[in-house]
């Protein structure tokens, strides 16, 4: 018995000693393989820009001298992870194993796989900051916490430590305003698109192969859309004989509206027009709006269950089921991954990006763009210790070196360089371990397009054309885009915010519920001056002399 | 119950020394007391502090003590917002219509349950009701999207037996978002909620059954003279708890399946707080609110309880 119950104890004690010898081991073993990674990469980062200064034992990238500080430094960061990051540890990514070779700042990651504004909002209440915070909503919260002082203004340190980052705020000006706060601080740095072709967000997308079946042309204007999705509904484009079709899939009747309410001259929302801020559910124009949702839903050309068929799975599985027809989404995750599920499965699927449809006076517009800084990034702890090495640490993350790691991973590991240029490894572009090669590409990096870098216009590009796509979607729309009819990301200050936020509360709730009942004729549509009214009892034109406010300051900036 | 209280009434009336040696000789029962009295002041009686938020414009940098003191503002924005008396309504509604249909239900139930004779039966009974507790809100909200949907079972269903002509949007027309929320909360909680009587009706002395059936009582009898006065005591402890609860109506729930189209009927305060309190990390609108439920459940309960009291005898306090 007595030898029985203490073995099982020794045996315990020995698998915990290997398991301790054993990780010691990989460990060192993973440093060792980065450390001469860092080496043969710093060796061609100083060789390429030879302007290296300082120490013996640094070199300097685009001006900030690596690594960043001599005895390692650790630094805490939180951010969501999962999603769009993938990945339950950025550490494990290999780009964050090698900056941290290249800067010897090591960075411990906090995360939460939920990436809610609720959880946001409660790390920041807590009071309880780590050194750098990720959020996707930094262009208009940042100045809000910056004013109670959870976070560092940081323009004065960008001017002394980050040289990277100073070059282009200096290189685009616009830049600068975008994330520049009512008092005149900045308080995140953003992710940036620089090349203005590729600031299209979402676009319209439609089953090409249905079009050509029922010998249809591309529509073009609010009307052919109509004639095109009741021919959809009608004739029968998947041929099995049922009337299954639903012409027109969504996640959110926002995405709806950006599709067709701008062809009526309106938005869903806060626009600019001539100048001044409008609230689109408040103006005249929205009613046409309405009334062309309805008669789209009333004939079941819009999907009836559109309020609460809201996730992107159950969208996914209309897609691939054969019966949706079209919808409006982005190019890689809507298009790129649609047409990935369904090759082999399905002989003649496919996609077409559709160009913004005219609205009966001809006006023709794309609103789903994006600034060139985004509203997401990095922002920092007013509480941090460490301010200099933060910031220097964020300006790595836009210089070439960053860029690349943020990007593309780690040279020889997910690409190599040919002709100067940086080329995906194939096992990226077309792995052959089950994953869609954004998915294996997010195993090795964080992804340009999500994280306080430079979204780099090659990454998209090599992922698009490994996907069978040739043409970039996204140019299409550049000439529809109008950066003087979108709200810009302005930043209220604390008053605004007192008498927004209230009011608000109310009018979104009132407007939310209006549109969709008068969408779904459970209100009369021609009732809508009604609602108009009631938005103007409600206060709109007070939230709007503070948004145009707002906005003035912006664009004096 | 009785009997330890008449045990401790002798002792009472010895000096005041005794008490002392009283609980050294009970030591162990007060170690064991530690833990939830710990429990209670630092997890309930501490927080209570935070509640001073309620009436100041809480920056979490300034801390609690530093945050700006503005009075009945957040109240007064609350009490003015255009859609305070829905809220209101709808929230009591739906709290009352769950007190109305579950409340019942669970005590029929246990009153089923208790006259099956088959034991294995019985137990199977009981564990198959009670099961949907145990399912995550999120799937359960899942489930019943689906069945929900045209084209879902109960939709095909009503089809089938020619009840509608044409499938019935249950969660986008409002009129059916109660009923949707009550009928699936009587599913979910029913086995649930019946434990507690169980245990009461199985508390009830079995020789007053014995008694009954010599006098010639059935089981009807036994029940309206028994049963139900044995487990009453209880029965009106919960109702009062419930009552006590009322404006707290889980929101969890209803954000799941709520959506614009449904929010004449589905929009309670815990959800227009959540949007506007949590998303908008307005701390001191929520606390002012919460604390304004607070109050109103606080009042609704010594209603409940001194109507017991006077009623029939029992009460909390």
């Amino acid at each position: 018995m007595k030898i029985a119950q203490r073995f099982p104890v020794k045996m315990l004690s020995l698998v915990l000693l290997l398991a301790l010898v054993l990780s010691a081991c990989s460990n060192s073993g993973g440093n060792n393989g980065n450390g001469d990674a860092a080496q043969s990469n710093g060796g061609n980062a100083s060789a390429t820009d030879n302007a290296s200064e300082g120490g013996a034992d640094t070199r300097d990238v685009g001006g900030l001298a690596v690594p960043i500080v001599q005895d390692p430094l650790t630094l805490t960061l939180w951010s969501p992870s999962g999603g769009n990051f993938r990945g339950t540890n950025f550490n494990e990514k290999l780009s964050f194993q090698q900056m941290e070779a290249n800067t010897s700042i090591h960075i411990d990651f906090q995360h939460s796989t939920d990436a809610s504004a609720e959880a946001f909002s409660l790390l920041m209440a807590s009071g309880q900051l780590p050194d750098i915070i990720y959020s996707d909503a930094w262009g208009t919260e940042s100045s809000k916490y910056g004013s109670q002082g959870a976070l560092l203004p940081l323009e004065e340190l960008i001017e002394q430590y980050a040289p990277n980052f100073n070059k282009i705020l200096n290189d685009y000006p616009d830049v600068r305003g975008q994330i520049t706060s009512p008092e005149g601080h900045i308080y995140y740095l953003p992710n940036l698109v620089l090349d203005a072709e590729n600031l299209t967000q979402m676009f319209p997308q439609i089953r090409q192969d249905w079009l050509e079946q029922l010998g249809l042309e591309m529509p073009t204007s609010t009307d052919e859309w109509y004639e095109v999705l009741k021919a959809f509904r009608e004739q029968d484009p998947n041929g099995n004989g049922e009337q299954d079709e639903i012409p027109l899939v969504t996640v959110s009747l926002e995405n709806i509206m950006m599709l067709f309410a701008p062809a009526f001259g309106v938005e869903y929302g806060f626009f600019v027009e001539d100048g001044q801020v409008k609230y689109g559910p408040a103006d005249e124009r929205f009613e046409d709006v309405v009334t062309y949702l309805n008669k789209l839903y009333s004939e079941q050309l819009l999907d009836p269950n559109y309020l609460v068929d809201t996730t992107f799975q159950t969208l996914t599985e209309k897609v691939t089921t054969d019966v949706a027809g079209a919808w409006f989404g982005w190019s890689g995750s809507y298009m790129g991954n649609f047409t990935t599920l369904m090759e082999g499965k399905h002989d003649t699927f496919a996609l077409a990006p559709v160009l913004p449809p005219a609205g009966p006076d001809g006006t023709q517009r794309h609103v789903s763009f994006r600034w060139q800084a985004g509203p997401h990034g990095l922002a920092v702890s007013s509480r941090t210790e460490h301010p200099e090495e933060v910031i220097q640490w964020l300006d790595y993350q836009y210089s070439e070196e960053g860029i690349l790691l943020n990007n593309f991973g780690v040279e020889g590991e997910s690409y190599d360089v040919v002709d100067g240029n940086p080329i995906y490894k194939e096992a990226v572009t077309n792995p052959t371990n089950g994953l869609t090669n954004t998915q294996e590409l997010l195993n090795h990096t964080i992804g340009g397009g999500s994280w306080a870098t430079v979204a780099d216009p090659r990454y998209a590009e090599q992922i698009r054309i490994a996907n069978g796509q040739t043409d970039n979607p996204l140019e299409l729309y550049s000439d529809y885009i109008d950066f003087d009819a979108k709200l810009p990301p302005v930043q209220f200050s604390a008053e605004e915010s007192a008498a927004v936020v209230p009011l608000m509360a109310d009018i979104q709730t009132y407007a939310a519920e209006a549109v969709n009942a008068a969408i779904m004729g459970r209100d009369p549509v021609g009732n809508y001056d009604q609602v108009i009214e009631q938005l103007n009892k409600m206060g709109i034109e007070e939230v709007l002399r503070n948004y145009q406010t707002a906005y003035d300051r912006f664009k004096g900036n | 119950m009785a009997q330890p209280a008449r045990a401790v009434q002798p002792a009472a009336k010895r000096p005041r020394l005794a008490r002392g040696r009283r609980m050294y000789a009970n030591r162990g029962l007060y170690l064991m007391l530690l833990p939830v009295v710990a429990y209670f002041l630092i997890f309930e009686y501490k927080p209570m502090y935070g509640a001073i938020i309620a009436f100041k414009q809480f920056n979490a940098y300034a801390g609690i003590a530093d945050s700006p003191w503005v009075g009945f503002q957040h109240f007064e924005r609350f009490f003015e917002s255009y859609y305070f008396w829905r809220l209101l309504k709808n929230t009591f509604l739906l709290s009352l219509y769950s007190l109305l249909f579950i409340f019942p239900a669970a005590l029929v139930f246990a009153l089923l349950l208790n006259e099956l004779r088959h034991k294995k039966l019985k137990s199977v009974v009981q564990t198959i009701s009670y099961l949907p507790h145990f399912i995550s809100l999120i799937v359960i909200c899942g489930m019943i999207i689906d069945f929900t949907k045209p084209g879902g079972i109960i939709n095909s269903a009503l089809l089938a037996l020619g009840v509608v002509d044409s499938p019935i949007q249950f969660l986008i027309l409002p009129e059916w978002f109660r009923t949707i929320y009550v009928g699936s909360g009587l599913w979910q909680s029913v086995g649930w909620n019946s434990i507690i009587y169980l245990a009461a009706l199985s508390g009830i002395n079995p020789s007053l059954y014995e008694a009954a059936v010599i006098d010639g009582a059935d089981r009807w009898k036994q029940l309206l003279h028994i049963t139900l006065p044995g487990i009453l005591p209880t029965v009106l402890i919960l109702l009062i708890l419930n009552i006590g609860q009322l404006l707290n109506i889980g929101w969890d729930k209803i954000i799941l399946l709520y959506n614009p189209s449904t929010y004449p009927t589905a929009d309670v305060i815990s959800t227009f707080v959540y949007r506007r309190g949590i998303m908008e990390a307005d701390y001191s609108f929520s606390a002012a609110v919460g604390l304004f439920n607070s109050v109103i459940n606080f009042t609704l309960l010594l209603a409940a309880n001194r109507i017991s009291r006077k009623a029939t005898k029992t009460s909390l306090w």
